[in-house]
């Protein structure tokens, strides 16, 4: 246990200086949400009172932002887990004493560790553009842990597509698999004025409850519901995606 | 107890492919075993198995008298592994990269450093030590590799292909150093290899791996005395069928042993080469063909190798 924690934190350690030393991907996974966030907040926001009753459209919107970005940070491990095996360095560190499943968790760490860093400052140019966080400081804090926890719940996907498949092009496909899910959700308006079919949708899809539990904490406080309905969601993403990426890393090295 | 022992050791493919069909080991410590073979003889497929990173579909294998399936993770502790396509991370720098390949082979923490700096000196990259990999020549990656495999000082180590194309001073200063840890701190090396030189220098025994069988195993001297003959090529025209005419010519020749075909020539392995030389050419004449060049030498493992696979290293298929 002791060998899985150490070596996870030395692997997550190099994922980190990945992102620092090829910092392209962090520019991409901050400025795309910040973006959008810009553009929808712009030409929805004076109108979202009336025609959906949503008065605070930036901090509704917040989120959402919030979440692109740590869906593209959840997407960089495994586009670097590809390069690794690859190049055959993935190879070098399976011929370590190390335990395997460091190997993904450092991923999957080093990926919540970036997704956080794209929120706080997501969340401070929210700030700047008038939202405003009910549930405060506290809930600052909070909204930078959900979204590292959904990053690192998110990533297993694409690492399970990685292991399985040692493509680039494959894994990036995880990421993009993020957009239909986002628009199948209560991304841009309230899922009580969708049509049924689409509110249905909305209703199983996870990426819901977790733009929900985060928007809860933007804008009403501390909703526990909606909360608890977020980190339901973000574990059973998580016990799915991981034990894919596990499944993966089995198939690897069989 | 064998440093490497090996029984029935197979891996097959989907759909029907033996990798490695059916191999036996018992190579002692201390030695350097060459295991020589073309592309897709299954040589590196073997490294693979051998330090857990594929699992055997039958047969049995130990390292270091651990089970490379059951014992595998206490067995990668042991072993110091470079394979063929030198695995590095280009974003480290060469020094960033065998200190976590210390930490994670648990080099205890305060020898880190002293480690890293003697195998930075041993491979000469000192003063590219704090340069990202990705600016290193293809020599020096190779060379980095090497001190990753060595980093927490391993007993064995396999080494796939290690020298495949480096300049001959890189490939000299490899095989320096493998030859003199081999004989300065007794580490067993498994050296997997397309170069006959390079077996043949270093190697105390010579496996020679075809289409997944081993072949021939002995030390150089030992397989280049079982041909049991001198070898006298003749180059002939490379016209079609004109080495066969010149392979059948031959046959009757006193002290014959065998003949085969390779390139334009035919290799001729006889008893008392200086006395075969006249009848050979004697011989070729008789059926007008005429003979380009004749050369008389003493066995090679290249030799050795065409007796025992039927071609040549390069995949140069002979009858």
């Amino acid at each position: 246990m002791i060998d899985l924690l150490r070596d996870t934190v030395l692997l997550t350690r190099r994922g980190l200086m990945e992102a620092v030393r090829q910092p392209a991907f962090e520019v991409q996974n901050i400025f795309i949400p910040l973006f959008f966030f810009a553009v929808t907040v712009g030409a929805i926001g004076n109108i979202s009172g009336e025609a959906f009753g949503v008065v605070d459209y930036a901090g509704f919107q917040m989120p959402v932002a919030i979440l692109q970005g740590a869906a593209g940070a959840a997407s960089v491990s495994a586009i670097a887990m590809t390069t690794d095996i690859e190049r055959g360095y993935f190879d070098k560190l399976l011929l370590t004493p190390s335990p395997r499943l460091s190997l993904v968790l450092a991923r999957l760490c080093a990926d919540a560790v970036r997704a956080m860093v794209i929120t706080v400052i997501i969340l401070v140019a929210g700030l700047i553009f008038s939202a405003e966080i009910e549930s405060g400081p506290a809930g600052f804090v909070f909204i930078v842990l959900m979204s590292g926890l959904f990053a690192l719940s998110y990533a297993g996907f694409g690492l399970a597509i990685a292991l399985r498949t040692g493509s680039a092009q494959a894994a990036q496909a995880g990421f993009l698999i993020f957009f239909p899910l986002l628009f199948l959700s209560p991304a841009f308006a309230p899922k009580e004025i969708f049509d049924p079919w689409l509110e249905f949708l909305a209703t199983i899809n996870p990426v819901t409850y977790v733009l929900e539990g985060m928007r809860s904490l933007v804008l009403v406080g501390w909703d526990w519901d909606a909360i608890a309905y977020a980190l339901l969601a973000i574990a059973g993403m998580g016990v799915v995606t991981i034990s894919l990426a596990l499944m993966g890393l089995r198939h690897r090295t069989a | 107890m064998a440093a490497i022992f090996a029984e029935q050791l197979k891996r097959e493919f989907p759909p029907d492919i033996k990798a490695v069909d059916g191999i036996d080991l018992d190579i002692p410590a201390n030695q350097i075993f060459g295991f020589l073979g073309a592309n897709g003889s299954g040589k590196t497929t073997t490294v693979r198995m051998l330090t857990t990173l594929l699992r055997p579909t039958a047969g049995r294998a130990q390292v270091d008298g651990l089970d490379v399936e059951k014992d595998a993770t206490a067995l990668r502790g042991r072993i110091g592994v470079a394979l063929q396509e030198a695995g590095l991370d280009d974003i480290q720098t060469g020094r960033e990269l065998l200190r976590l390949q210390a930490r994670l082979y648990r080099v205890p923490s305060k020898h880190v450093e002293d480690r890293v700096t003697h195998l930075l000196e041993v491979v000469d990259l000192t003063e590219a030590a704090d340069r990202a990999v990705k600016g290193y020549s293809g020599g020096m990656k190779r060379r980095l590799d090497l001190a990753a495999a060595l980093v927490h000082d391993p007993k064995i180590v396999f080494l796939d292909e290690p020298t495949t194309g480096l300049d001959p001073i890189s490939r000299d200063s490899i095989w320096r150093y493998v030859a003199q840890l081999n004989k300065e701190e007794g580490v067993t090396f498994f050296l997997t290899t397309q170069y006959l030189e390079e077996a043949d220098r270093l190697a105390h025994t010579v496996a020679i791996m075809d289409r997944g069988k081993i072949v021939a195993q002995g030390s150089p001297e030992e397989l280049k005395a079982s041909i049991g003959a001198d070898v006298v090529t003749v180059r002939v025209s490379p016209e079609d069928g004109v080495k066969e005419r010149a392979a059948e010519a031959v046959k009757g020749v006193n002290g014959l042993e065998d003949v085969r075909t390779v390139g334009d020539a035919i290799v001729v392995y006889v008893r008392d080469g200086k006395s075969a030389v006249a009848p050979i050419v004697l011989a070729l004449d008789e059926k007008s063909i005429p003979v380009e060049e004749v050369t008389l030498s003493r066995p090679t493992l290249d030799d050795v190798f065409l007796q025992k696979t039927g071609h040549k290293m390069e995949g140069e298929v002979g009858s």
